[in-house]
């Protein structure tokens, strides 16, 4: 190549390369929006049944039952609202429910690290059996334990309290299992290091494994507290007078045996959703934090 | 579904369980102290049906009786409620007064948790006269009453008598029997005036009343009455192939719709416009009235029966007061007090104006709210005269049976399976059969009934 051909061809590539460099940023850029107007669509189609079960809280008996149906209301009726307060005292199964929840939580929280940290950090005769048959425990159907820890419960006389609502939870396989698989993956040298410094197990428990295991933790809470959150069948049996309710039978108290009125329990169900998702959106921050933490050196 | 399996796993269990204690208390009157007897009262009353008891019954009792005070507490639905209930015999924990439905009352006798009402009657003379008699047949077990009927339905005919006039049918003159049914329901479909000419729920309520709308019984011994059921006997008559056919028929022929088991789906069809016909308890009236909110003339008419069926009529459906043994005979006589209470003419009459479901006695129907009401909706009627239509025998009283609910649920599980076209009528029917019968034979055994 001569350096004249040599020079045209560089005066060509740059007359055509920022034409290509735009090009490819548009084509970016639009395969961006693409994506972006895609997921929305997707978000939408995944929050139609919240969305349209906040549409129908706001819209009258007569309009709920409209052929087609509305997507939005014609006319406003916030009134559900008042009058779903006025026939549940919803507030006060709110606050039963997240005392229930929260209370729950934390004891799983507790439970499981300790069981977790014993299956993984340290040995004794029995350890795998033992594992293995708290895994166990995790075929049997919730169901199943439903009489007995009801007649346990009723012969301790805690029905209608919240020790008798939360105590069955407050131990869980599952949350054993997760925790002692995630702790299984902190390194052995950090155990050594920590009691060549001479701290007690405890210590060790306390300093260094659970803030390594914040994820694990956070994804606990909120499996936990969800679960709790949604229960019905537990509470309805041990609870029998209305303060001591919880939202979800709230829920079931909106609904008469022969009719139902969807816009009561639209409102309703639109009360009882709220704390969660500002539950879900705060424990939600925790776990993308405790994923990222130290992966980029600040 | 999650909620549904798990309720019918744990009703197996707690059947089991909770039968094993529950004393015959004798009651002795007490005289009343100074302070008031508390008793509590679970019932399953949700939404503006709950908030009606609290205020028309509870409020207004505990105002007027200083020496008793009820408290009221919901408990779910009616199954929740009933296996609750079941979970609590023999403990503390039971209440001194509950509602349990119409299905429940075969369960409740065998649990001898609970204090025959007709001890109170019989104890203090109570006047029962003006209590409507097809009603207290169905609480009447042998010759006791053992319940107070609190909330009594029927099922009737619903029909939008504006879509009869497009279709060129006389909007004053609602169908009676199958044929007749079938004949309007393919005239609508067939006019254009609607898609659908009638809308039934799969609903197991519906079959038992379509059975005793012929005369025909759901299980054997006289549906239960002259002794504990063994065996259902659906399977063996023709009425209940009858009425099978003739659902799946016009399924098929496009000109009913199935819109599945919940009957708030029909109920909501029906409000909407979209269908002609549909059939449902007398206590979705008063909210088929609002929800059609005025967009079409509704009509009611009696429950559909085949042409020949001279001998039936219809059941009692809803629920009915329980006093249990549980509690000290003191708080046995406040229930009582709450329950005659509650049977009186004026809470009648407003629990009739407020929900729909029809008063227990008549004497009710001369209170000044009722007569305003029905003069303003003479369609509440329907539902009274037919019942008061209706001869008193083992097939409209209705049939007894410990393992109702999940009778009700096989009986649906046939319908279904005839009206999606997957069996025969005979077959669904025997298969369903087959399954009810084994349930009686544990029940049987589990609770020492023979």
């Amino acid at each position: 190549m001569t350096p004249a051909s040599a020079a045209s061809a560089a005066a060509r590539a740059d007359r055509v390369l920022p034409r290509r460099a735009a090009a490819r940023t548009l084509r970016r850029a639009a395969s961006r929006i693409g994506l972006d107007v895609l997921m929305v669509a997707v978000a939408l189609v995944v929050l139609f049944p919240v969305l349209f079960a906040l549409s129908t809280s706001l819209k009258t008996a007569a309009e709920v039952d409209r052929y087609p149906p509305t997507l939005w209301p014609h006319v406003l009726s916030p009134g559900n609202y008042a009058e779903a307060l006025q026939q549940a005292p919803l507030p006060r199964f709110l606050l039963n429910s997240l005392i229930q929840s929260g209370v729950i939580t934390l004891g799983q929280l507790a439970t499981a690290s300790l069981a977790a940290f014993a299956f993984s950090f340290m040995q004794f005769p029995g350890r795998q059996v033992l594992f293995f048959l708290f895994l166990a425990t995790l075929m049997i159907p919730g169901e199943v334990t439903l009489i007995p820890n009801y007649l346990t419960v009723r012969t301790f006389g805690w029905i209608n309290t919240y020790a008798g609502l939360v105590t069955p939870y407050l131990a869980t396989a599952f949350g054993t299992f997760l925790l002692r698989q995630f702790f299984m993956t902190i390194p052995r040298e950090l155990q050594d290091a920590a009691r060549i410094d001479g701290a007690s197990r405890r210590r060790f428990l306390w300093t260094i494994v659970l803030p390594l295991a914040r994820p694990a933790l956070a994804t606990l809470s909120i499996y936990a507290f969800l679960s709790a959150w949604n229960q019905y069948l537990w509470p309805l049996l041990v609870i029998n007078s209305t303060d001591m309710r919880t939202a979800q039978i709230g829920l079931a108290l909106l609904q008469s045996q022969e009719v139902v009125a969807w816009s009561l329990v639209m409102a309703g169900v639109v009360l009882i959703l709220v704390p969660t998702v500002f539950l879900f959106i705060l424990g939600y921050r925790h776990v993308v934090r405790g994923l990222t933490a130290g992966a980029v050196k600040g | 579904m999650g909620r549904r399996v798990t309720r019918r796993t744990f009703l197996k269990a707690a059947g089991t369980v909770a039968l094993g204690a529950a004393a015959a208390g004798t009651p002795v009157r007490r005289a009343w102290g100074q302070t008031p007897t508390r008793i509590v009262f679970w019932h399953a009353m949700g939404g503006n049906l709950g908030e009606t008891v609290v205020n028309a019954f509870v409020n207004k009792f505990n105002a007027a009786r200083k020496d008793i005070q009820v408290e009221a507490q919901f408990q779910g639905s009616y199954d929740d409620l009933i296996n609750k209930l079941r979970a609590s015999l023999g403990s503390s924990s039971v209440p001194a007064v509950s509602q349990v439905y119409d299905i429940g009352t075969r369960f409740m006798i065998d649990s001898k948790a609970i204090v025959p009402m007709q001890t109170f009657i019989d104890r203090e003379k109570f006047d029962i006269s003006q209590y409507e008699p097809n009603i207290l047949s169905y609480y009447r077990v042998g010759t006791r009453l053992y319940s107070m009927p609190f909330n009594t339905s029927s099922a009737i005919l619903y029909y939008n008598k504006d879509l009869f006039k497009q279709a060129g049918l006389d909007p004053n003159q609602p169908p009676r029997t199958f044929e007749e049914i079938e004949a309007y329901a393919t005239k609508l479909v067939q006019s254009n005036a609607t898609r659908s000419g009638i809308t039934i729920a799969i609903y197991g309520w519906f079959f038992e009343q379509l059975l005793a709308r012929q005369g025909a019984l759901y299980v054997n011994n006289n549906n239960g009455r002259t002794a504990a059921a063994t065996a259902v006997v659906y399977d063996h008559e023709e009425q209940g192939t009858r009425i099978l056919e003739w659902w799946a028929r016009m399924v098929k022929n496009g000109v009913a719709t199935n819109p599945g088991r919940p009957t708030a789906a029909s109920q909501r069809a029906f409000a909407a416009g979209q269908t002609a016909m549909t059939v449902d308890s007398t206590a979705t009236l008063k909210s088929l009235l609002t929800q059609s909110g005025g967009r079409f003339q509704l009509g009611t008419g009696y429950f559909p029966k085949p042409p020949a069926a001279t001998n039936g009529g219809s059941i009692v459906g809803g629920a009915s007061a329980w006093i249990l043994n549980g509690r000290p005979p003191a708080e046995q006589q406040a229930a009582w007090e709450f329950v005659k209470f509650i049977s009186a003419p004026p809470q009648q009459a407003a629990w009739y104006v407020g929900t729909g479901y029809f008063p227990i006695r008549r004497d009710a129907y001369r209170e000044p709210i009722a007569r305003q009401t029905l003069a303003q909706y003479p369609q509440f009627l329907t539902a009274i005269s037919e019942l008061r239509s209706s001869p008193i025998n083992p097939a409209t009283q209705g049939a007894l049976l410990g393992v109702f609910p999940e009778a009700r649920q096989k009986s649906e599980d046939a319908i279904e399976a005839t009206v999606l076209g997957r069996k025969s009528p005979q077959q669904a029917l025997a298969d369903a059969a087959r399954d009810v019968n084994q349930a009686i034979a544990v029940y049987n055994r589990t609770m020492g009934v023979s």
